[in-house]
């Protein structure tokens, strides 16, 4: 947890700098806020914390919890971390983090901060300008490398659409239907929402 | 001496069967329900009907979202050459390819597994009858040698096997394929409709629902088999039994019968050939655990070890009678290889319906049957191909090339995307001698056996069919008025079908063919070969069907000629 010492660090000698200007609670609620934040809730086994943190962050502005959970609360972040261990290609594991070594440099470039440890809006921003960019792009010419703002898209999709909580609850799905309806009206399809699987 | 005679006497049945998958669980039924004592041999682990292990799991409870490791892909790369069959919920029905290598003078892809139950486990379910367009194709367009047989020698054998498997379909009354025994079929979808309508309307051509080996309604003849819940994990195995496989249907069925016995882990690498009496005796069996050898001995021998498995036992079954392997006077054993060959085709968009949608995950989609070649159409080819295809609406992945982002995504595809259709053609394969299989001693499987090596490709005739597979898709879905219509042309190496066949094949000659039309080897009657092996031509559908309604009609033959005590 070094980056998050050091910024927590950083903002009590900020605060003690400006004394009273800012009151102990606001501190608190502000390293509350930080702490809340940037947390991981599993042990990355291919990322190191750095990297862990910022797939977590990006994957929860993708699919942010709403009523429903979001990509977080669905197990996305050690989703992707096991899928890259085991399932990628050693030189496609390599691409990978170069793709997200680079999305974090030019993070700074956009906002000034490493991603991680920029603002909501900023985060939102930038990963917003990326994303459109490469949406774009590949529309332009689908023959384009997938690059990997789109990448992290597609397995934060696949990571959240195969968890019980974005299959039953964003999606729906059912065990065992026991009857196929071939030609119905959406409405009487189960609850009307998209099957999770085919 | 009285010892051998005991063993021997121990390890002796009227009948063996070697093999459990699709054909050999026929065999199993047919001739101890018929009162043989029969031996039924399988190479691969027992599997009894319900011990499927991922059968039961959830999309969450599958690791990586069920795609398939860089360690599965080390252990089980060309088994993974299909794309969809090395994945944590199936990946346990393959091989292990470093334990059971083959060699590939040309790229062959050889997909299979070793257990109870063999590819009837993993099979594709789709069940389709031969018209005599195949069976009189060989003859009409001077190819090979002409088919033994007729339809009306099948049609018989098919009804008997459709109706004890459970086939659910459509009857088109279309003569290039006869409508069967048919339980209620899965019906067409919004999309698949519209499809049905527009073909049929404006190219005359038939989309009827697939014709699947599920149960769509009760089987009172195996009580033992639920109904077809529409769960569509087939692959993983059925613990309803909600499809046909050995393991749901003619296994129990020859339990029943208090006649068979069934010996897993037993590789069978010879036939025994007796030269004074002119028959197998048996068959030498290795012990895949204990790696004891072991002879067991019948009067009748049924080979049902798959296409390229039978005919390895063959090939590898050298006496001073059958010096170039096991009944191969014509010296056709192991040449004629034949598979489907796919992956040209085309999908695309289908605008509307957009409040309409269907519930259940159906085990099939739809089936297009030949039309080329058929009546006044000449093409620069021969023969023809089908289509499987199936609509859908989209689901989520279509999200990933889409802008919206965040709780605007999210929203999205909680809502089934617009729906889409996509077919891809199954072309016939012509028989050519050179395309062929050999043994190759240089090389061991991990159980010191020698390997297969195969050398056979695509000729011109599969290849110049295969632009019509992909422009005639599009055509169809022009004529649905799809949009958005993506053609492909994927050309894999033979085998990707998973419909190899044709290396024993049948016919009227001896001197041209191994096998005479109850697949009896011409030169030693009482061995029997079912699977795919027998076949003289490959058609453009799925073959097992056929296998079965041959095997059915092969072992009346054999048990009615043991009685004329024939063989």
């Amino acid at each position: 947890m070094n980056s998050l010492i050091d910024r927590r660090e950083a903002l009590r000698k900020t605060a003690m700098l400006m004394g009273a200007a800012v009151s102990a609670s606001t501190v608190a609620a502000f390293l509350e806020g930080c702490k809340t934040r940037l947390e991981l809730t599993y042990k990355p086994l291919f990322f190191n914390e750095d990297q862990a943190l910022l797939i977590s962050e990006a994957s929860e502005i993708i699919i942010p919890k709403t009523d429903t959970p979001g990509a977080k609360e669905a197990g996305v972040p050690n989703f992707i971390d096991t899928l890259v261990k085991d399932c990628y290609k050693e030189e496609d594991q390599k691409k990978f983090l170069e793709g997200l070594s680079e999305f974090d440099q030019n993070a700074t470039k956009a906002f000034g901060k490493r991603f991680i440890e920029g603002s909501p809006e900023e985060q939102l921003g930038y990963l917003k300008k990326v994303h459109d960019e490469a949406v774009n792009a590949k529309k332009a010419d689908p023959k384009t490398p997938q690059p990997f703002i789109l990448k992290l898209k597609e397995l934060t999709l696949l990571g959240f659409f195969v968890s019980e909580p974005g299959a039953t609850q964003v999606m729906q799905y059912i065990a065992v239907p026991g009857s196929y309806k071939s030609c119905i009206p959406l409405k009487e399809a189960g609850n009307g929402k998209a099957w999770a699987t085919s | 001496m009285n010892l051998n005679v005991e063993a021997e006497k121990k390890n002796t049945y009227d009948a063996i069967v070697v093999g459990t998958g699709i054909t050999g669980g026929w065999a199993a039924k047919e001739l101890s329900e018929k009162g043989l004592k029969t031996l039924v041999l399988e190479r691969g682990r027992d599997v009894k009907h319900g011990d499927y292990p991922t059968a039961n799991l959830n999309p969450w409870e599958l690791p990586n979202g069920n795609r398939p490791t860089q360690e599965d892909l080390k252990t089980q790369g060309v088994q993974a050459r299909t794309g969809y069959t090395i994945r944590p919920d199936s990946k346990h029905w393959f091989v292990n390819d470093l334990e059971h290598p083959y060699t590939e003078t040309k790229r062959m892809d050889w997909m299979r597994g070793y257990h109870v139950g063999g590819r009837s486990i993993m099979w594709g379910r789709h069940s389709y009858r031969w018209s005599d367009l195949d069976f009189e194709a060989n003859a009409k367009d001077g190819i090979a040698i002409d088919w033994p047989v007729r339809y009306a020698d099948m049609a018989p054998w098919y009804d008997y096997v459709e109706s004890y498997i459970g086939v659910s379909g459509q009857s088109e009354n279309y003569p290039y394929l006869p409508d069967g025994k048919f339980l209620p079929a899965m019906e067409l979808n919004c999309a698949e409709t519209e499809l049905r309508k527009s073909v049929k309307e404006k190219l005359n051509r038939i989309v009827t629902p697939g014709r699947v080996a599920h149960a769509t309604a009760p089987m009172p003849h195996t009580p033992w088999r639920g109904q077809c819940q529409f769960r569509n994990m087939c692959i993983r195995g059925c613990p309803f039994g909600g499809y046909f496989s050995s393991n749901a249907c003619t296994l129990p069925a020859a339990e029943k019968s208090n006649n068979m016995t069934l010996r897993p882990n037993s590789v069978v690498y010879e036939l025994i050939y007796d030269e004074q009496k002119g028959k197998a005796t048996g068959v030498k069996v290795l012990d895949s655990e204990t790696g004891e050898q072991v002879e067991y001995y019948a009067k009748v021998i049924f080979l049902c070890a798959s296409t390229f498995g039978s005919t390895f036992i063959m090939l590898n079954s050298i006496s001073k009678r059958f010096p170039n392997g096991f009944g191969n006077d014509s010296g056709e054993l192991g040449c004629n290889i034949m598979d489907h060959h796919l992956g040209a085709g085309a999908n695309g968009r289908i605008d509307g319906m957009e409040d309409q949608y269907y519930s259940g995950r159906k085990a099939a989609g739809f089936y297009i049957p030949r039309y080329r070649n058929i009546g006044k159409d000449k093409r620069d080819y021969l023969r023809g191909f089908g289509y499987q295809g199936g609509g859908s609406r989209q689901g989520w992945a279509r999200g990933v090339a889409e802008l919206a982002l965040g709780a605007d995504l999210k929203m999205m595809l909680t809502e089934p995307g617009k729906w889409s259709i996509g077919m891809t053609g199954f072309g016939e394969f012509l028989p050519v001698h050179s395309n062929r299989m050999t043994i190759n001693h240089n090389k061991k499987d991990k159980h010191g056996l020698p390997v297969i090596d195969f050398d056979a490709e695509y000729k011109e005739n599969e290849l110049k069919m295969r632009k019509d597979m992909m422009t005639d898709a599009a055509e169809m879905l022009e004529a649905v008025g799809a949009k958005n219509i993506n053609t492909y042309n994927n050309l894999a190496a033979p085998g990707i079908g998973i419909h190899e066949m044709g290396t024993a094949r049948m016919g009227k000659n001896p001197k041209t063919s191994v096998l005479n039309k109850y697949n009896q080897v011409h030169a030693c009657k009482n061995v029997f070969v079912t699977d795919g092996s027998f076949m003289t031509s490959a058609s453009c559908v799925n073959p097992s069907l056929t296998y079965m309604a041959f095997t059915a009609r092969a072992a009346d033959y054999a048990v009615s000629e043991l009685k004329k005590q024939n063989l």
